[in-house]
């Protein structure tokens, strides 16, 4: 008898905290539905609008939610509107088709962290580059490691299925190489000291640097890869315009503004000499 | 349909990246070698700790039982993260001590070896308290009567007996282990899980995960057939009157 009693309480127990759990996580997510992200897009720019495709969320270049859209893209993308007299106008979708459905003319643009790539040239066409991706060899702070040779032979972190774990394993052959589950688990590696350095996208490593503490970015590496903004091909009055804006943004110190608002880094000098030629 | 299988029955790429896996289910072997051996000895430990008898033990007693109920009632991933996020920050225990490279192993796979050793130490602790308690108490007392030592009892009359009323429950444990080395993916111990995670990554393809999963299957389903043999085997001997079986 005193069995089932006790049975009967721990159930009742369970059942109490599972209801809180349950309520506590619908409350978290109402606040976080009327929270919304900062900014609204720009009323400012006028003219015709210009929709442009994007596979949101992909923060910080992309989130947010419908009307609400923010991110270092969203952001950029309106200040070149604004240059160029169109509104953009962002419409979420999914990034497998997003190369095709600009071809096929459901926006007039794309812009959504793409890297230009040969296969995707075949089907669109991109603007000059807008962004560089970086990877960053992060070290403790006060380490001798001053650049990404000098970790060879050294045990080395970085985050599983990242450019990073590939840039570690082709330069650093002599190296034990850890790929964790998750960029954070890497960092926390670093600093406990089980490995050396690890290579992870600078942004990611600039926020480790700000939040965590006791580690700093011995070396940025840039890659190969850069994102484009793409059109359909043989618009090239728009691409035109596109990259036209994107000088003007880069120039008057907009860019700059803005990237450092998203990735808290400069921007890297080369992005405003590099050029891409539409195949 | 067939993306379904493409994605995850994609025998090009079990076969392409077969070794790299195998080598990465070693890892899980290896592991679960060196655990198990250390396993069994604690647990055994911590069990015959918690059967000490009189008032002078109950200090002793206590912690175990409250080590063992704790470890039980953590999960394994979290004990992972701590001791390897935790221990390489004490820095009063020597840096080759706190961050080993024994025996040509990296440190992930030390701290793996102590976490699931801690945890399975008292899972095993109360297989093996289960087959103690389940010597009929008149073995101890006559053994006692006999002029035995409480130690000597223990070992020479009580324990062997208990140790043939386990093996059924201690495999169970075993096979829970040797999946539970898995966990060891977390510090970037590079085992089967995280081989094929990292072959998933590069190939956008879930066929190396399957992979490891039937690596598993080969070792645990025959493992779960000789449980059931075992079990059926000592319903045998109660039915012709021998000991009680252990729950």
């Amino acid at each position: 008898m005193r069995k089932t009693r006790l049975a009967a309480f721990f159930a009742v127990l369970l059942l109490a905290l599972a209801s809180v759990v349950v309520a506590g996580c619908g409350g978290g997510g109402d606040s976080t539905s009327s929270g919304g992200g900062g900014e609204t897009s720009s009323e400012s720019g006028g003219g015709e609008p210009l929709s442009v495709g994007s596979d949101i969320p992909y923060p910080p270049f992309e989130q947010g939610k419908p009307g609400n859209y923010t991110g270092f893209d969203i952001e950029l993308m309106e200040a070149i509107g604004e240059k160029i007299g169109r509104t953009p106008e962002f419409q979420d979708t999914s990034f497998e088709t997003i190369f095709r459905d600009v071809a096929q003319g459901k926006f007039d643009a794309v812009i959504s962290a793409a890297t230009i790539t040969e296969e995707r040239e075949q089907a669109v066409d991109f603007s000059n580059p807008y962004y560089l991706s970086e990877q960053a060899v992060l070290v403790k702070e006060g380490s001798d490691i001053k650049s990404l040779e000098d970790l060879d032979g050294k045990t080395v972190a970085a985050q599983q299925g990242t450019t990073g774990l590939e840039l570690a394993k082709e330069e650093l052959s002599d190296s034990e190489i850890r790929p964790y589950p998750e960029g954070p688990d890497a960092v926390n590696a670093l600093k406990a000291g089980t490995v050396e350095g690890v290579i992870i996208d600078a942004p990611v490593a600039q926020n480790a640097v700000e939040k965590s503490g006791g580690v700093e970015i011995a070396e940025k590496v840039p890659t190969e890869e850069t994102y484009g903004i793409a059109v359909a091909q043989g618009e090239t009055e728009l691409l035109d315009e596109i990259n036209q804006g994107l000088k003007e943004v880069e120039q008057d110190g907009t860019y700059k503004t803005i990237y450092e608002k998203w990735f808290h880094l400069e921007p890297p000098k080369e992005i405003e000499s590099e050029t891409h030629e539409a195949e | 349909m067939s993306e379904f299988f493409h994605q995850y029955f994609d025998f090009t790429i079990m076969g392409d990246h077969f070794s790299e896996v195998l080598e990465g289910f070693f890892k899980n072997l290896l592991l679960f070698a060196v655990v198990v051996i250390l396993a069994l000895m604690w647990g055994l430990i911590l069990a015959l700790i918690r059967q000490l008898p009189g008032k002078k033990f109950a200090p002793l007693r206590f912690l175990t039982i409250a080590y063992i109920d704790v470890l039980r009632a953590i999960p394994i991933l979290i004990i992972l993260l701590l001791i390897s996020g935790g221990i390489p920050y004490l820095e009063f225990i020597p840096k080759d001590i706190r961050i080993p490279h024994w025996f040509g192993q990296p440190d992930p796979f030390w701290y793996s070896v102590l976490g699931l050793t801690m945890v399975y130490g008292a899972y095993m602790a109360e297989v093996y308290r289960a087959g103690i308690e389940a010597v009929p108490g008149g073995q101890f007392e006559a053994a006692r009567s006999l002029g035995m030592s409480y130690g000597k009892a223990m070992r020479h009359v009580v324990v062997p007996q208990a140790v043939t009323k386990i093996p059924a429950p201690m495999l169970n444990e075993m096979i829970s282990l040797l999946k539970d080395t898995t966990l060891a993916s977390v510090v970037a111990l590079g085992e089967a899980v995280l081989v094929s995670r990292e072959i998933l990554a590069e190939s956008f393809n879930s066929s190396a995960v399957i992979l490891a999963g039937a690596m598993f299957l080969v070792i645990t389903l025959p493992a779960a057939r000789l449980v059931d043999v075992l079990i059926k085997r000592n319903q045998a001997k109660v039915s012709r009157g021998a000991h009680i079986e252990v729950a």
